[in-house]
């Protein structure tokens, strides 16, 4: 494609990868011995893309799964830009006793739904500032987040709106599959980086590679 | 005296900052008057010392992930009601006992990036929750007589009925209508007739287990779930009713009233498709039982 070889060198995407893994690696080492929550993380790929290219591009990667749910958040420092983790419908309720076991009990109707929301939230919140965290760490570079939000609740695939991206933007789309291992709950991480934070994404990328080699 | 600590200590927000191993370095005025702890007296604390019931494994969970990943964490009122068990302000505190919070955690880095400690920040909601606990009661329950309203009794029993046949397990169904309520409405007028309902809703209410749900089905028709319950206990129960119904008095301006209800009872069976055939059902065994002779059970 066009914009992959106008922006982003075979050999940037390469060093990219491999940050990725590292990233996830850590991340993952880290969610099992720091809170318990054991999660399996894909060997990332990644794609340029123009932003108006997005919600059809995440709508073919994501074509497996009936309704999704999506839970948005973004993170800013040099690198910038959105996660979005994207949880196959009832992914919700699997998850509950992942966070709380206590929480099993019986619920009022709407409270049920509620929950189901709030903890994806949480575990997005999770996955997602590990993930970043970790791979702008390897940047050095440090990131805040905003509060996750769940911007696609248990639609059929599809829907996937397309106003969450300026289309004009050039995004880096990092995407990596995850599976919490004891809940047989997959989905997909998709990170965003924001036009800006490219040029910057570049040379924190060198800076990466030759600290490492 | 510091700018940002006379903000700090006039924000409408708990604001308190913990070491690494979780004691408690800051603790602003705000939890000072909430809690009754001052800060003098936490300042060096374990946390949990004095808020044991914080030592959960979710906030243990979120105050790693903030000092190990730099992560936020966020405590929604709706999921976690409240994190500190603080007194709500009096006007909400017949609703609950503990002030709702939505609180936020965050890292707190020194200037080579490394964190040394995370802050928490206390938003009381109370009065948000409550309202929003008000607007789910008048969107689940009939305003007259307090049972559940249709819409609720239908989504619940889609719930139920599912449930029930994924498990097999029991689940009946009593729907009841008042006798010629029409005669008692044109005869005593409207409110007479209101008053009726809202006592027969009232005593069934007073019957049925905290799992059974009485919803106002219609105009004076009601309709009871009964979960893990079969067709001879329901029917045991709607003979319940009928008899309470019968024998209850009610006095409109002096004069004793007396009404009789009839009842339909249907049990979940193999081979019915949905909730609403179990409805349905009911409903024929409630026409049969008005057609009969009315102030009797018919189950079918």
């Amino acid at each position: 494609m066009d914009n992959e070889s106008l922006l982003v060198a075979d050999e940037e995407r390469d060093i990219l990868q491999e940050l990725m893994n590292i990233a996830f690696g850590k991340a993952a080492a880290e969610l099992a011995e720091v809170i318990s929550i054991f999660v399996v993380l894909s060997v990332p790929s990644i794609k340029v893309l123009k932003a108006a290219q997005l919600p059809e591009y995440l709508q073919e990667e994501i074509r497996d799964f009936a309704d999704i749910s999506i839970v948005e958040q973004n993170f800013w420092g040099r690198f910038k830009g959105s996660a979005f983790l994207v949880f196959p419908a009832g992914a919700g309720k699997a998850l509950i006793s992942l966070l709380d076991p206590e929480h099993e009990a019986t619920f009022e109707s709407g409270t049920f739904e509620v929950l189901e929301k709030e903890t994806l939230m949480e575990v997005g919140n999770i996955l997602i500032g590990a993930c970043v965290g970790k791979m702008s760490e390897l940047l050095g570079d440090v990131v805040t987040y905003s509060p996750p939000k769940v911007v696609v609740e248990n639609e059929p695939r599809g829907i996937i709106p397309k106003n969450l991206f300026d289309p004009e933007y050039t995004a880096i789309v990092m995407r990596t599959v995850f599976r919490f291992e004891e809940r047989d709950v997959r989905g997909f991480l998709f990170l965003v980086t924001t036009h800006d934070s490219i040029v910057w994404l570049k040379k924190a990328l060198a800076a990466f590679i030759e600290h490492y080699e | 005296m510091n700018e940002f600590s006379q903000i700090l200590d006039s924000v409408n927000l708990g604001l308190v900052i913990l070491d690494a191993d979780l004691r408690v370095r800051y603790w602003n005025r705000w939890m000072e008057s909430r809690s009754g702890i001052a800060a003098e007296r936490i300042a060096g604390a374990l946390l949990f010392d004095f808020f044991p019931s914080l030592k959960t494994p979710a906030f243990i969970r979120s105050c790693k992930s903030v000092l190990t990943f730099g992560n936020f964490s966020f405590f929604s009122q709706k999921l976690h009601r409240f994190l500190f068990p603080f007194r709500p302000d009096s006007s909400f505190e017949s609703r609950f006992e503990q002030m709702q919070q939505s609180c936020t955690m965050g890292p707190l880095r020194n200037d080579d990036t490394t964190i040394s400690a995370l802050y928490l920040t206390v938003q009381d909601v109370t009065e948000l929750a409550a309202y929003e606990h008000r607007l789910m009661e008048m969107n689940m329950r009939d305003g007259l007589t307090g049972a559940y309203n249709r819409r609720f009794l239908e989504k619940r029993m889609e719930e139920e009925f599912n449930r029930h046949v994924r498990y097999s397990r029991s689940l009946s169904v009593v729907m009841f209508d008042i006798d010629f309520f029409k005669k008692v409405n044109d005869s005593y007028g409207h409110l007479c007739g209101d008053l009726i309902l809202k006592d027969i809703a009232g005593e069934i209410a007073a019957m049925i287990r905290t799992t059974d749900f009485l919803a106002r089905y219609g105009g004076e028709e009601f309709c009871c779930l009964l979960p893990e319950t079969d067709l001879p206990a329901a029917q045991m129960i709607a003979e319940r009713f009928r008899s309470r119904v019968a024998e209850a008095q009610h006095i409109y301006q002096g004069q004793e009233i007396y009404v009789t209800i009839s009842l339909g009872v249907a049990a979940l069976t193999p081979g019915l498709s949905s909730c609403h055939a179990l409805l349905k059902k009911a409903d024929d065994a409630l026409y049969e039982a008005k057609r009969s002779g009315r102030n009797r059970v018919v189950a079918c």
